[in-house]
């Protein structure tokens, strides 16, 4: 039997669907070229995407026919030699539908094997956002803002030619710099993206990730029961009335929390999270009422605290916030919980304050697609720059 | 001698619906969610806000049937659910066959004394697709039905968006979708205009006694518009537009203000019709009354992903016939019936 | 999951009229089915004319009217809401009735689909022709007969919050429809048990509840046939009878559950079996109509295998006449003696 190569590419869903469209069918084109046969394919229960809820695709190669169809006779290979991260928060776990759990984000890699990612992290802390794994892996960190935009129109700054001159570098047995240039060269007659695959191929660095590292934590999965342990009719218990919510300091009873979807919480959705002043709330309640996904928790007194075992990170909450200041969206990457601010804020207010401060200072907003035309345009040249900048900077170093 | 309405009422054992008070504003509203979290729509999705609302406004004694969708497939997957209150499928067409239903099982219950005789709600929802293309005939059937007390709630995000996103008969002209991509030849697809829905409804059916445009960006009067539909008698209908993020092509924290732009532009009229009697609402109301400017739609149109192969052309095309609704209409933004006629001409 | 569950009935039902004995009259069956739904007290019932079973909901009307019946009586705007209408009544309660024939079934197919998993208890009729002279039985003995409908923790009901039909994709469907086959196994038995409660309480009885013999103690040959066949084909068989043809008919009563290995236990004593379907299945195995196609199925495991015909006729309502009849049990007698007969016939066809 040959040899079968399994890539597969998590991304967002929506927000990056033509970027992971593009990585997972230049991947076959290339090893083509090279006499390896390959299929690319979207995961079906991914279907229909949703912006922002993780999703995945795969590229299949192998080096003959047979070693392919036996490669395809899954639906999800168990385990790739490269995994293909384009959002770093995704990091913290990829959760893509109801009872699917909280996924590792390097679970399929094989021990060896290299998980390529878009970040302006840096290699250590990027190990330590992820899941600990019993056997080492490389990483390979492509220093750019992870790129998003949405389903129509497509922020084209050089992500995936700089993914795929990454991956030229780290499986070379997969394809070579030459054969993906020529893809890409067909594929956008543009010269200036093959440049970018090959400086990211002569640039990219590689970190190698210890069975000591990541996040310990045990992420959380469901057992799905047997048919004979299901409700008949095809009907579920709806989900419980909420409750009132209580004061961890006065012990003061009051507000409402309601209760949520155990089996599909959608933390993992999130690349930002929004940060409370609460000091700045005038309980206009604008909030509260305007999130689609019923996130907040009414306090005691009246505050509107954001259940970050819930929230998305849509951000219509800081925009429908009158006050200025009040709600800030944060980049979701370094948070390691999704504890209460609100209780945090009612323990120690001036902690939480300075604390909140320094988050909206040093992780800024991230851009989550299309607000007006012509804003990819304005925007490319400059994304460009700073990931070759970044990528220089990589090289020295 | 003509029936009274009173004895049709008795006739058809018809029952008093329930009374439910209008809100005095957001923060009379209450606390209790009936629609949760943990549901599997995109980021800033308003038709999910469509849902949270819709029951905060008609209360924990209500029971709601969802036609196929996004708010079917990504609120309920199986073994999974956001609902608090009862909830139950219906097929693609059939958000008016199971409002029907429903209210006439309870009516017969109740009467029959086999259930306890109190007031229960019953909202049907279906989107655009099911509601406007698939679903007209049933919805049209219910609301012919004096005799039932229920609610139909059409969301319209202005595609059939569960299936990725296909133009239906509410898609507004022009737009990009996976069945009128702009192509080489072909920069729109898609000429048809979109149908008028609520006041084809509020038009059609004079024994309806409440029809609602409403849009989330306006929460309370679209609470206030649920608790009047199920507090009037007799089958109700409210269409509510709900900007769609993946659909429409825009950064999700954009939701609430294109809901606020549709509006603001004179593209979605906020207005109701009841008793028979057309009232516009809030924004609309001072567009009309000339207290507000209407925008651009230019404003609104380059927010979205699904507009951008537009030309000037086309912008103004699209002005022009919004434009119309509000300068030619017999009753402006509601009834599209003019004094004469002018040539109607899309850009080549 | 064992939840309890507070059902908003009101104590028990007032039992309605006293009992009165049974009395017998002269109505057409669609009538009959009528009145059937006022004994059983249906609660929502759902009307569209399609010829013939629209003769039904005609006597429906008629009851509620004249305040004979107390229901919800909805006449829809088509098959599909009709279907809905009371998938949702049930749903939330109450015992419906409805029906259709010919396309109006294939329009409402895609309620019919969804329906069963549901397990909601939907009484549709397809509709065919028929007279008979049916004894009504009294209010009385229908309520001891019939439970009242209570669908307990499936009550869609805000005092039990449940969340019914969430949309089902790979990870469920195949548990979800082992659940609903668990139920369709079980279904014989209740079956069975429903013909014995029936018996005792009306005094009626069917014998096996899921087919019935007629002539066959002796019987050479039978026909297998379903529905409104059986008053042209009994009275034929007497006929041949007198002439000593050792002809039987076995009448199937449900289709599903089909009774395969009882059906095919008792097919084996015969030397040909002959299948009359007033239906077709264009593209079917040896192109035949769907009860011949499962008989060959339930044969194919047992021991004896009888030479199986396949007849098509009667499509369209047209008339199976005596001897259409006849030529069939001919043709049967034929593959009997061990001359080979094609797979599947039209008769009555003009040709
Ligand atoms: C009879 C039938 N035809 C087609 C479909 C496929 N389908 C599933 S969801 C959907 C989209 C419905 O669109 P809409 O009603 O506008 O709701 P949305 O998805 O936009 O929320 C379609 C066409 C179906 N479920 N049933
Ligand atoms: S970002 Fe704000 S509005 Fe969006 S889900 Fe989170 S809490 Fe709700
Ligand atoms: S929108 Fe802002 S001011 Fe209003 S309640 Fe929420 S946090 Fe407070
Ligand atoms: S596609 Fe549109 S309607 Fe559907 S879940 Fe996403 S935002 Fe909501
Ligand atoms: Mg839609």
């Amino acid at each position: 039997m040959g040899r079968l190569y399994a890539v597969e590419i998590v991304y967002r869903g929506i927000f990056q669907k033509n970027l992971a469209k593009n990585i997972s069918r230049a991947i076959v084109l290339a090893a083509h070229k090279e006499g390896k046969p390959g299929i690319s394919f979207g995961r079906y229960g991914d279907s229909p995407e949703r912006n922002g809820i993780p999703a995945k695709a795969f590229a299949i190669v192998a080096t003959d026919e047979q070693t392919l169809e036996e490669g395809m006779a899954k639906y999800e290979p168990t385990q790739v030699d490269v995994s293909i991260c384009v959002d770093d928060t995704l990091f913290k776990g990829v959760e893509s539908w109801a009872w699917y759990g909280l996924q590792p984000i390097n679970k399929l890699v094989k021990p060896g094997g290299t998980l390529i990612v878009t970040s302006l992290e840096e290699p250590a802390a990027l190990a330590e956002m992820a899941h600990r794994k019993e056997a080492p892996y490389q990483l390979a960190v492509i220093k750019a803002q992870p790129s998003f935009s949405g389903l129509w129109v497509y922020k084209d700054d050089h992500t995936d030619v700089r993914i795929l001159g990454a991956i030229a570098r780290v499986c070379p047995e997969l394809f070579s710099l030459a054969s993906v240039q020529e893809v890409i060269r067909k594929d956008t007659k543009d010269e200036l993206k093959a440049t970018s695959a090959l400086r990211s191929f002569e640039r990219v660095t590689t970190y190698e990730v210890q069975p000591t590292q990541g996040n310990p934590e045990e992420p959380y999965k469901f057992e799905m029961p047997k048919w004979h342990e299901m409700r008949d009719g095809i009907a579920i218990p709806s989900i419980a009335p909420g409750h009132k919510m209580k004061d961890p300091i006065t012990g003061t009873e009051g507000g409402f929390q309601p209760a949520r979807n155990p089996t599909f919480k959608k933390y993992a959705t999130r690349t930002m999270r929004p940060v409370v002043d609460f000091d700045k709330c005038i309980k206009c309640t604008l909030c509260w009422l305007a999130c689609p996904d019923s996130c907040f928790d009414v306090t005691p007194e009246n505050l509107y605290d954001a259940n970050l075992e819930a929230c998305c990170g849509c951000g219509v909450c800081e925009a429908v916030c009158p006050e200025p200041n009040c709600v800030t969206m944060v980049n979701e990457t370094h948070f390691s919980d999704n504890s209460s601010q609100w209780q945090a804020y009612r323990k120690d207010a001036e902690g939480y304050k300075a604390n909140l401060a320094s988050l909206i200072a040093t992780r800024p907003e991230r851009s989550h697609g299309f607000r007006f035309r012509g804003q990819y345009e304005e925007q490319v040249p400059a994304i460009i720059q700073a990931a070759e900048a970044e990528q220089q900077k990589q090289t020295q170093a | 001698m003509a029936t009274t309405d009173r004895e049709l009422a008795e006739l058809t054992h018809h029952k008093a619906p329930h009374k439910l008070d209008l809100f005095k504003g957001v923060k009379k509203l209450p606390l209790e969610e009936y629609f949760t979290s943990g549901h599997r729509t995109c980021q800033g999705c308003e038709s999910a806000l469509v849902m949270k609302l819709m029951v905060k406004a008609a209360g924990p004694r209500t029971i709601v049937l969802g036609s196929t969708g996004c708010m079917y497939v990504a609120n309920t997957t199986y073994y999974s659910t956001s609902w608090v209150v009862p909830w139950m499928h219906t097929q693609l067409g059939s958000s008016g066959a199971a409002a029907l239903g429903a209210a006439a099982a309870l009516k017969a219950l109740m009467r029959k004394g086999k259930f306890k005789d109190e007031p229960i709600n019953v909202i049907a929802f279906c989107g655009d697709g099911g509601g406007a293309d698939m679903g007209i005939s049933g919805i049209s059937a219910t609301l012919t039905h004096p005799d039932y007390n229920c609610l139909i709630l059409m969301y319209d995000n202005e595609s059939y968006a569960n299936t990725d996103i296909q133009l239906s008969g509410s898609t507004p002209y022009g737009a990009h979708t996976t069945f009128s991509p702009p192509g080489k030849t072909k920069r729109i697809m898609h000429h048809r205009w979109k149908k008028n829905f609520a006041a084809m409804m509020a038009a059609g059916h004079p024994t309806c006694k409440y029809v609602a445009t409403v849009c989330m960006s306006y929460p309370v009067h679209a609470m206030n518009a649920v608790r009047k539909g199920l507090s009037i008698g007799g089958p109700t209908f409210i269409h509510s537009l709900d900007p769609c993020p993946k659909g429409w092509d825009y950064d999700p924290m954009l939701s609430h203000e294109l809901g606020e732009l549709a509006v603001l532009t004179g593209t979605w009229p906020l207005y109701e019709v009841e008793n028979g009697v057309v009232k516009l609402i809030g924004k609309t109301r001072d567009i009309a009354d000339g207290r507000v400017k209407r925008l651009p739609v230019r404003d609104y149109l380059l927010k979205q992903g699904r507009f951008a192969h537009f030309t000037d052309d086309d912008i103004d095309y699209f002005q022009s016939k919004v434009d119309e609704m509000w300068n030619k209409w017999v009753v402006p933004g509601v009834i599209p019936f003019q004094k004469h006629l002018d040539e109607d001409r899309p850009p080549a | 999951m064992a939840e309890a569950i507070i059902t908003p009935h009101v104590e028990e039902p007032k039992k309605k009229a006293p009992a009165q004995g049974d009395e017998t009259s002269l109505i057409t069956g669609s009538e009959a089915i009528a009145v059937a739904c006022q004994l059983a007290d249906v609660d929502v019932i759902t009307a569209y004319p399609i010829r013939p079973y629209d003769t039904v909901m005609q006597y429906v009307a008629k009851l509620v009217a004249n305040g004979e019946m107390d229901c919800e009586y909805i006449v829809a705007e088509g098959e599909h809401s009709q279907f809905e209408i009371v998938k949702h009544a049930s749903a939330c309660g109450a015992r419906v009735f409805t029906g259709s024939s010919g396309v109006g079934w294939m329009y409402a197919m895609e309620c019919l689909t969804v329906t069963p998993s549901l397990r909601i208890p939907m009484i549709a009729m397809v509709g065919n022709r028929a007279l008979d002279d049916p004894k009504i039985p009294s209010r009385a003995k229908v309520d001891a007969f019939l439970p009242r409908y209570d669908r307990k923790d499936l009550l869609l009901h805000p005092d039990n919050p449940i969340t019914v039909a969430p949309q089902a994709n790979e990870d469920w469907l195949m548990e979800i429809r082992r659940g609903t086959a668990a139920a369709m196994e079980r279904s014989a038995g209740v079956i069975r048990e429903a013909y014995a409660d029936f018996e005792r309480i009306f005094g009626r009885k069917y014998g096996n509840p899921f087919f019935e013999e007629y002539m066959t103690d002796d019987a050479d040959v039978v026909l297998v046939g379903m529905g409104t066949l059986s008053n042209p084909v009994r009275v034929a068989i007497r006929q041949m009878r007198e002439e000593g043809k050792k002809v039987g008919f076995v009448r199937l009563r449900w289709f599903r559950p089909f009774p395969a290995e009882e059906l095919a236990k008792s097919l084996g004593r015969f030397k040909a079996v002959g299948v009359i379907d007033r239906d077709f299945s264009l593209g079917s195995p040896y192109h035949s109509g769907v009860v011949a196609t499962e008989v060959r199925t339930a044969l194919y495991q047992s021991e004896n295998r009888p030479q199986v015909v396949g007849f098509i006729c009667g499509l369209g309502g047209r008339e199976v006449t005596l001897p259409d009849v006849r030529k069939m049990s001919e043709i049967v007698s034929q593959a009997a003696s061990g001359k080979p007969q094609p797979a599947t016939q039209w008769i009555g066809l003009r040709e």
